[in-house]
């Protein structure tokens, strides 16, 4: 059933067009920011949610975990014994592409790995259950369901201020293989509208930046990738309730490379975003469940054993939590969980999306 | 007095051009073996000669007829190899056998794989010495090794042979083609310059030496036009910018200047007006005018053929190579750590480093997770550059003369190529960047024949 907001909307319109105003712009019959009751929007930051306290004793009471450098400093101490490089880097990076299932031992015993503690988390209640695993919600909501923050929330990199969490954006910003858009259609209030669409887009242009180089701006266009871009292009069905986007669960890809040389893919399944709207822009979550294994070589081609050290993010050892931690979507044969829970904040901006009519050309043609 | 004279090496192979009205269907056409390069003469050393490769097009190779390399100044994460300009070789015969710690973050000092049959430097690269009577030729100097022999250098850098070239035009040690900062520090061949107009440059990328003006942006030519006429007026031109001519441009060799109305001169290319594609937008070596009907990229050198059995899928951010199932090819490349820097990405070299990053060091595992790609026993060669080699599939290294168990793969540049058993169909590229530093210092890289989004860094 529409909303009240939509049926007023409409009859506001049709009104307009019986006393002869049709030809006035259509926008000016509309809710702000809608246009042929359509709005679009283009994400200009993301971060894998971390929930943070000011010291971290309540997330993370033994401290954050080690990094590559450090794993390696304790598994091959400088004690005069004389190593190969087989059994060093080499080990590592085999342990970071195929992970052994136990943590390497050191003579002090094995490398340890922190996970969170604490009970609160951002995300959303994805299973629709509340769980002795799960998580409560800053603002109280029980039932939260984000077992990745478990894993990162103790990883220097991925909390505010850290290597992951700055490039994951200046990557996305600075480059358009990252460009997410998304457009809402068949809306006609963006306060209360209980029958929307929403479709998922990789977008092709430059974000639109404030002069200042701080912010992003809303107004600008963005051309939809229909061509390279297909494979991103998902439509979801939603409704708006107090100014709130939500969609039904679906299963969404996205580009997402965090560095320059990279060209990822992460799938969402059972995704939905929750998004507060307005005119000039949207924010709020997609929460989901990720394929453990996918998170995992995205996670090893982006951040190479010299990068993830930035963030003291040692691959291996975030390969396994996640395996240990993963909560969803078990393997029809062996049991086990192959995903895991999940959520990313995102912001966006409203943009004017355009579906440009491109040729298809399916090779390289050489001229000689 | 000029110093140069344009030389032009037409089917070397003995086959006939394909003109660029010839490319106009949207199906590829198979990249013919090298058939003409235009270059500029230089003088040379005594013996000392052109040969043509079909990747790198015209190089220089010394009097045995081996391609002439440099090793440049490098910079990695903690330091610097390679050679400085005007000093004597850092290409010692001593035999390095530790890591030297300059690609971060692995600390120096751990014992090199595969030490007892490790080379020296001066084994693997040995230096282009010269007699000791030899005098400079134009940029060709002599400098002094550290052993008091004399080695040519070329624009100042020393210069050296690779073991891995066997005939005249292999080029299997280097290539000009620019890799990223964290590669390991390479050999490039030398060659003399391309007989082009100061207002171009040639890109190397996956489909050939594609011709791009100063700024990068590609040229196109158009089946629209006559021989040597440019037939793009009116609307035509909100698309496509003829490429100027300077006032004093001399037609030569390939190139011709035609006035397209007076006073306002362009550039031809083998009889074919040039254009850049207004939309490309100062993009860098792109082929997306090439979607428009008629257009086409324009190259002085098209990528090698590759088997006929291989196909082209479109992916999410262009188009890849890929076998007769789809599946997207692999390129395999390595560069160890020592001082040195030794490639580490051919069946002859130690192959611990691809057994760590393709099979966690496990044979098996990596030849499930990473196979190459098996070629028909009976399948020939397409070009210089594609060939089929056979190996052993658990070490790697190259077969003995009829080794049971050995198999036969497609090898590109002489290394096997590759699919993922992780691209679950074709399009997907799931292991591009494999590996360590993005699979530029030891992982796999897609065959990219076009990148629209420029790996994410354009």
């Amino acid at each position: 059933m529409r909303s009240l907001c939509t049926y007023f909307s409409r009859s506001i319109v049709a009104a307009a067009m019986a006393m002869g105003l049709a030809a006035l712009p259509y926008y000016g019959a509309h809710a702000a920011g809608i246009t042929n009751r359509t709005i679009g929007y283009v994400l200009t930051n993301k971060y894998w949610a971390v929930y943070t306290t000011a010291d971290a004793k309540i997330e993370c009471p033994h401290g954050f975990n080690d990094g590559p450098r450090e794993q390696f400093a304790k598994l091959f101490p400088n004690d005069g014994v004389k190593r190969t490089l087989l059994e060093t880097q080499l080990a590592r990076e085999a342990d970071t592409w195929f992970p052994a299932s136990l943590e390497e031992k050191t003579a002090q015993g094995p490398l340890p790995f922190y996970y969170v503690g604490g009970s609160t988390a951002i995300g959303l209640n994805l299973d629709g259950k509340v769980g002795p695993n799960d998580f409560t919600s800053p603002e109280g909501e029980p039932g939260i369901d984000n077992q990745l923050y478990r894993v990162i929330g103790c990883v220097a990199g991925f909390r505010p201020g850290g290597a992951y969490y700055f490039f994951m954006n200046e990557y996305m910003e600075r480059y358009a293989f990252n460009r997410v858009l998304i457009e809402i259609t068949n809306v006609d209030s963006l306060v209360n509208d209980d029958d929307v669409t929403v479709t998922v887009y990789r977008g092709l242009d430059p974000l639109l930046g404030s002069a200042d180089g701080k912010n992003f701006l809303p107004g600008g266009s963005q051309r939809a990738d229909e061509r390279w871009g297909q494979r991103y292009i998902t439509r979801l069905k939603g409704k708006i309730v107090n100014g709130i986007l939500t969609t039904e669960p679906a299963n969404i890809l996205l580009p997402y490379a965090d560095t320059f040389d990279c060209n990822t893919d992460q799938h969402f399944k059972a995704a939905r975003l929750r998004l507060k709207l307005t005119p000039t822009g949207a924010e709020g979550l997609l929460g989901a469940y990720v394929d453990v294994d996918e998170w995992h070589r995205n996670m090893a081609i982006n951040w190479t054993t010299h990068h993830a050290s930035y963030g003291q993010m040692s691959v291996p050892s975030i390969a396994r939590a996640l395996r240990q931690m993963a909560d969803g979507y078990p393997d029809p044969v062996t049991g086990k969980n192959t995903a895991i829970s999940s959520a990313i904040q995102m912001k966006f901006v409203q943009a004017y999306i355009l579906h440009p009519t491109l040729p298809h050309r399916p090779t390289v043609a050489l001229a000689r | 007095m000029r110093s140069c004279q344009a030389v032009s090496v037409t089917g070397l192979l003995g086959l006939a051009l394909l003109l660029a009205g010839g490319a106009a269907s949207a199906r590829h056409e198979q990249p013919s073996a090298v058939g003409h390069v235009d270059y500029l003469s230089e003088p040379m050393p005594p013996g000392f000669r052109v040969t043509i490769n079909d990747i790198e097009g015209a190089v220089f190779a010394d009097q045995n007829g081996k391609t002439l390399y440099t090793w440049p100044l490098h910079k990695l994460r903690n330091g610097t190899v390679g050679d400085y300009k005007n000093t004597a070789s850092n290409c010692t015969s001593e035999v390095d056998t530790v890591n030297s710690g300059l690609e971060s973050p692995t600390p120096a000092g751990y014992a090199l794989p595969e030490l007892a049959s490790r080379k020296s430097c001066v084994q693997v690269w040995p230096p282009a010495l010269a007699a000791s009577d030899a005098k400079p030729v134009g940029k060709w100097t002599l400098i002094k090794r550290h052993d008091g022999a004399k080695q040519w250098a070329y624009d100042g850098y020393p210069l050296y042979t690779s073991m891995l070239d066997r005939q005249p035009g292999d080029v299997l040690g280097g290539t000009k083609q620019k890799l990223p900062g964290d590669a390991p520090g390479v050999r490039v061949p030398i060659g003399p310059p391309p007989n082009i107009p100061p207002a171009f440059e040639i890109a190397e990328v996956g489909t050939g030496r594609m011709l791009v003006n100063y700024s990068g942006e590609s040229v196109y030519s158009w089946d629209g036009d006559g021989v040597d006429k440019s037939n793009c007026v009116g609307a035509c031109l909100t698309k496509w910018a003829p490429v100027p001519a300077a006032e004093e441009s001399q037609s030569h060799g390939d190139w011709t200047v035609i006035e397209r109305s007076p006073g306002i001169r362009q550039w031809a290319f083998r009889k074919k007006p040039l254009y850049t594609y207004i939309p490309d937008d100062k993009r860098p070596h792109g082929l997306g005018g090439s979607d428009e009907s008629g257009w086409h990229n324009v190259y002085t050198l098209p990528a090698p053929a590759w088997p006929s059995e291989f196909t082209q899928q479109a992916t999410h951010i262009g188009i890849v190579l890929a076998d007769s199932h789809g599946r997207t090819i692999y390129v395999y490349r390595c560069g160890d750590d020592a001082l040195d820097q030794q490639a580490c990405d051919y069946p002859s070299a130690p192959q611990e480093y691809r057994l760590a990053v393709c099979g966690g060091g496990d044979a098996a595992r990596c030849l499930r997770t990473w196979p190459p790609v098996l070629a028909p026993k009976n399948a020939k060669a397409p070009s210089r550059s594609w060939t089929t080699i056979d190996i052993d599939p658990l070490t790697g290294h190259f077969a003995t003369p009829g080794q049971p168990g050995a198999i036969h793969v497609w090898a590109y540049r002489g290394r096997p190529v590759y699919t993922f058993a992780g691209d679950p169909g074709p399009g997907d590229v799931n292991g591009d960047a494999w590996g360590v530093f993005y699979g530029y210092r030891n992982g796999f890289k897609a065959f990219w024949l076009r990148d629209d989004f420029y790996t994410n860094a354009g």
